[in-house]
């Protein structure tokens, strides 16, 4: 990756709290053991499509803690992406418990849902997901018309600083579709910091990309879990972004078959932040 | 959501979708525009036809009759009297009612060559009403506040006759003075009533063959008519006859006292004073009292009627204005006719009248006159019971909604809607209902563009899915996706609204075009068709807001209950 400015430090906050602009965030101590981000025990989901009741997940138990990156592999079908809506909060029809920074997602009501998944979460996707009628700046700031008591003007200072640390910074006016895959996903990722969110949920975020942009994105990533102490949890199926993680987490027909729950600072650490 | 994002949402999305929010706006577009174009045409033929024909809250009733083997014979027993009209005064929803007499006696007139060159001629009839009905509305048509007003603020002009003066003012004591016209329809105007025995005259009495000049207060006029010589010579040898400022031959009566004196038949005044006439039996023989021309209203539409058509067929230019026609003089000969030989000639009267104001409670086919004056030629040509009875009664109702309950109540008293109140209240019944039924016909397109509105945006959500979910992963709450469709149907509604109401203003102005060309010659026809009341616009921004809105609820209930989750997986 090319010289970026530094990515500011974000606040770490308790969960519904909206997010104030620009205050340091403190760093996880590794000396001490890390609240968990996500708790699931015996975490179960089914969809019932045609007739047939397809059960999705079958009883996971997983921990993850704050600042910690997350891999979770598997086959197609296995269940990761009904994992990852779920941890994502996009999704709340389960059985078990789900705690996400200690909220019981179910028991929230949509607009509580909403709020704290504006404020709590953001999203990289493997396609971006990038709305195309709406400009660069406007897609990095749409997090920001949905929650938060920011101004426009904070707004637009805030996405224009997260458009200079991915390099795109002279591209705020542009459409989506005059970019290459890499920077709209760069893109994306800086829609998903607008909020300055302390859990960043990851679903292919290189599937579409080359090898040495994958390897950009890759780097934005894991400078962005060290500076900032986000919580990455990364759906891949490629072994070489899995590998990149502090952990992996590996699905298979809805369970859970590499351990995943366990003392954090038993976890290897791949790097100190 | 922020207000300022939401609309940065909604304009991005509409730009983006605009080709399909084009086609939805059509129909709204065109429901709205028939919706506002028909309710300004109810409004104007209301406005502009129905109530410049029939003035609104106002009615005439007059008592009711039965056909009794086929003659048509007046079910009330009991003269129509004053008492009778204080009774209907008195009715709830009645503000004021007059008695109106109509004139009973043959009567012709002729005059106009000050307009058009040369006299017309016609049988007369004349309304009596009283002035205290006519005189505001007078003043409002003549406009005689603003009148006064500019008199009062512009310098004194001396003058010796009324020519020195400008147009809109006469001399008057060595000083041009501005006319009201309105203050000459005067119940206690100088008229010389001929009689033979008391009970030709109306009130007061017959003394010398003239009935009493009676005042407002029943008093005797304090100026006794003055006798005088029409067409005698003046001091030069000839008649004093002159044009005015407005190019009308004015008949003044002017000679010296000592030749009136000297004929023996005028009064030692001599001639007659200013904007007073020689009266007599016959305008030839032009013997007999100076006293003040009749005081005549007419109908502003008897203008029109001349405009539209009589004018081309006379020869003659259509006259602008009603302005035009103040102080314009024209002869009566008050028991005689044009269409009967029998009219006894020995009690035939001669007499000018002028043009003092216009009313549209005026005959639309006659002059109004001050209800003592036709009383006194009714006494005088068919007795004095005849002049007793009113033919109608004149109510003026609080507003438009106490009339039915006004007609019911006059009913019970004996009465019915006059020929001319039945045709109001008709027309007005078909106005409103096909009025009423054109506002439904464009409420059904309405309620049809509301369907393609819901189509629409049901295609809209499903081709949106995709970014639908993304603004739930963002963050967006059910509610924050219904209002975005909501606001987005609501921005076409606005827009939509807006571009109907412009088109109905377009078509409305192209049919009134369109009207003054292929119907200027026919009588009645307003300038206009239309009126637009302030609410009209609003009101068709509001229901092309609400339909679309309405059409849009389905879809965005949908797409609030779109599975965020689901939906990304699909891709």
């Amino acid at each position: 990756m090319t010289e970026r400015p530094p990515l500011p430090p974000a606040p770490q906050r308790p969960p519904g709290a909206s997010a104030p602009a620009q205050q340091p965030r403190a760093l996880p101590a590794t000396s001490q053991p890390l609240p968990p981000a996500i708790e699931a025990r015996s975490l179960a989901r089914q969809f019932a499509t045609e007739g047939q009741v397809v059960q999705a997940l079958r009883g996971v138990d997983l921990c993850i803690a704050q600042g910690e990156a997350v891999a979770i592999v598997g086959k197609s079908g296995a269940g990761k992406s009904t994992l990852l809506n779920l941890i994502g909060a996009l999704d709340r029809t389960y059985d078990g418990e789900l705690r996400v920074f200690g909220q019981e997602l179910r028991r929230l009501p949509d607009r509580a849902l909403s709020r704290f998944r504006n404020q709590q979460i953001g999203f990289v996707f493997q396609s971006f997901n990038l709305l195309p009628h709406l400009s660069v700046g406007d897609n990095v700031m749409l997090a920001g018309s949905f929650g938060g008591t920011l101004s426009g003007g904070e707004l637009r200072r805030r996405a224009q600083g997260l458009l200079d640390e991915m390099g795109l910074g002279d591209r705020f006016g542009q459409r989506p579709t005059q970019l290459s895959g890499g920077e709209r996903q760069r893109v994306a990722i800086a829609r998903a910091l607008l909020m300055q969110p302390p859990l960043l949920v990851c679903d292919e975020p290189t599937g579409s990309l080359d090898g040495a942009t994958a390897a950009q994105i890759l780097a934005i990533l894991h400078d962005i879990r060290t500076r900032l102490g986000t919580t990455l949890v990364v759906v891949t199926h490629d072994p070489l972004v899995a590998a990149e993680m502090q952990r992996t987490v590996t699905l298979e027909a809805g369970r859970v078959v590499q351990p995943a729950v366990g003392p954090p600072d038993a976890w290897p650490a791949k790097e100190t932040p | 959501m922020k207000p300022g994002r939401l609309v940065s949402l909604l304009a991005a999305n509409l730009k983006q979708s605009r080709v399909r929010a084009l086609l939805a706006m059509v129909g709204i577009v065109v429901g709205t525009a028939m919706l506002t174009f028909f309710v300004g045409l109810g409004e104007g033929l209301r406005e502009r036809v129905l109530n410049r024909i029939f003035p609104v809250n106002q009615l005439e009733i007059e008592p009711q009759a039965v056909q009794l083997f086929g003659i048509e014979q007046r079910a009330l027993q009991e003269p129509l009297d004053d008492a009778r009209v204080a009774q209907v005064a008195k009715l709830p929803g009645v503000v004021r009612a007059f008695g109106k007499q109509k004139s009973a006696f043959p009567a012709r007139l002729w005059g106009g060559r000050e307009l058009i060159g040369y006299n017309l001629f016609t049988e007369a009839f004349f309304d009596g009403m009283p002035v205290a009905m006519l005189r505001p509305e007078l003043e409002a048509i003549e406009d005689v506040p603003t009148k006064l007003a500019r008199a009062r603020t512009g310098k004194p002009t001396r003058c010796d006759v009324d020519l020195d003066c400008p147009a809109g003012a006469l001399c008057e004591a060595g000083a041009c003075a501005a006319i009201v016209w309105a203050e000459r329809f005067r119940e206690d105007a100088v008229i010389v009533l001929p009689c033979d025995k008391d009970a030709d005259c109306s009130s007061g009495a017959c003394r010398d063959g003239r009935c009493l000049v009676l005042g407002p207060g029943g008093q005797e006029a304090a100026q006794a008519p003055v006798r005088c010589l029409l067409g005698a010579p003046a001091k030069d040898g000839r008649s004093l006859d002159y044009e005015n400022e407005r190019g009308t031959l004015a008949v003044r009566c002017d000679t010296s006292p000592a030749e009136l004196n000297a004929s023996g038949w005028c009064a030692d005044k001599g001639a007659c004073p200013a904007q007073t006439y020689c009266a007599g039996d016959h305008p030839d023989t032009a013997l007999g009292w100076c006293e003040t021309p009749l005081p005549a209203v007419i109908n502003p539409l008897l203008l029109e009627v001349f405009n539209s058509d009589m004018a081309r067929s006379l020869g003659a230019a259509p006259i602008a204005s009603v302005a035009a026609l103040y102080g314009i003089r024209f002869h009566v000969a008050l028991g005689d006719s044009y269409f009967s030989q029998d009219a006894a000639k020995v009690r035939q009267q001669y007499k000018q009248a002028v043009i003092v104001g216009f009313s549209r409670k005026a005959p639309e086919l006659g002059v109004a006159l001050p209800l003592p004056l036709v009383r006194h030629f009714n006494a005088r040509f068919r007795g004095a019971e005849a002049a007793r009875s009113y033919d109608a009664v004149l109510l003026e109702t609080a507003n438009n909604e106490a009339i039915p309950q006004v007609i019911g109540q006059a009913e019970g008293l004996g009465f019915s809607l006059s020929r001319k109140s039945r045709a109001a209240r008709t027309f007005g019944t078909v106005v409103f209902v096909v009025s009423l039924a054109l506002v439904l016909l464009a409420a059904v397109v309405l309620a049809v563009a509301a369907v393609q509105i819901a189509q629409t945006f049901a295609m809209l959500v499903h081709e949106r899915r995709r970014e639908i979910a993304i603004l739930r992963a963002v963050g967006a709450a059910r509610m924050d996706v219904a209002v975005l469709v909501l606001g987005e149907a609501a921005l076409i509604g606005l827009c939509g609204g807006a571009l109907g109401a412009g088109l109905a203003r377009l078509a409305a102005w192209g049919v009134d075009v369109a009207a003054r060309r292929v119907l200027h010659q026919v009588p009645l026809v307003p300038d206009g068709f239309f009126v637009f009341p302030w609410w009209a616009e609003g009101l068709a921004v509001l229901v092309a807001l609400v339909f679309c809105v309405l059409g849009a609820m389905g879809p965005a209930r949908r797409a609030s209950r779109l599975d965020p989750a689901a939906v990304l997986a699909q891709t």
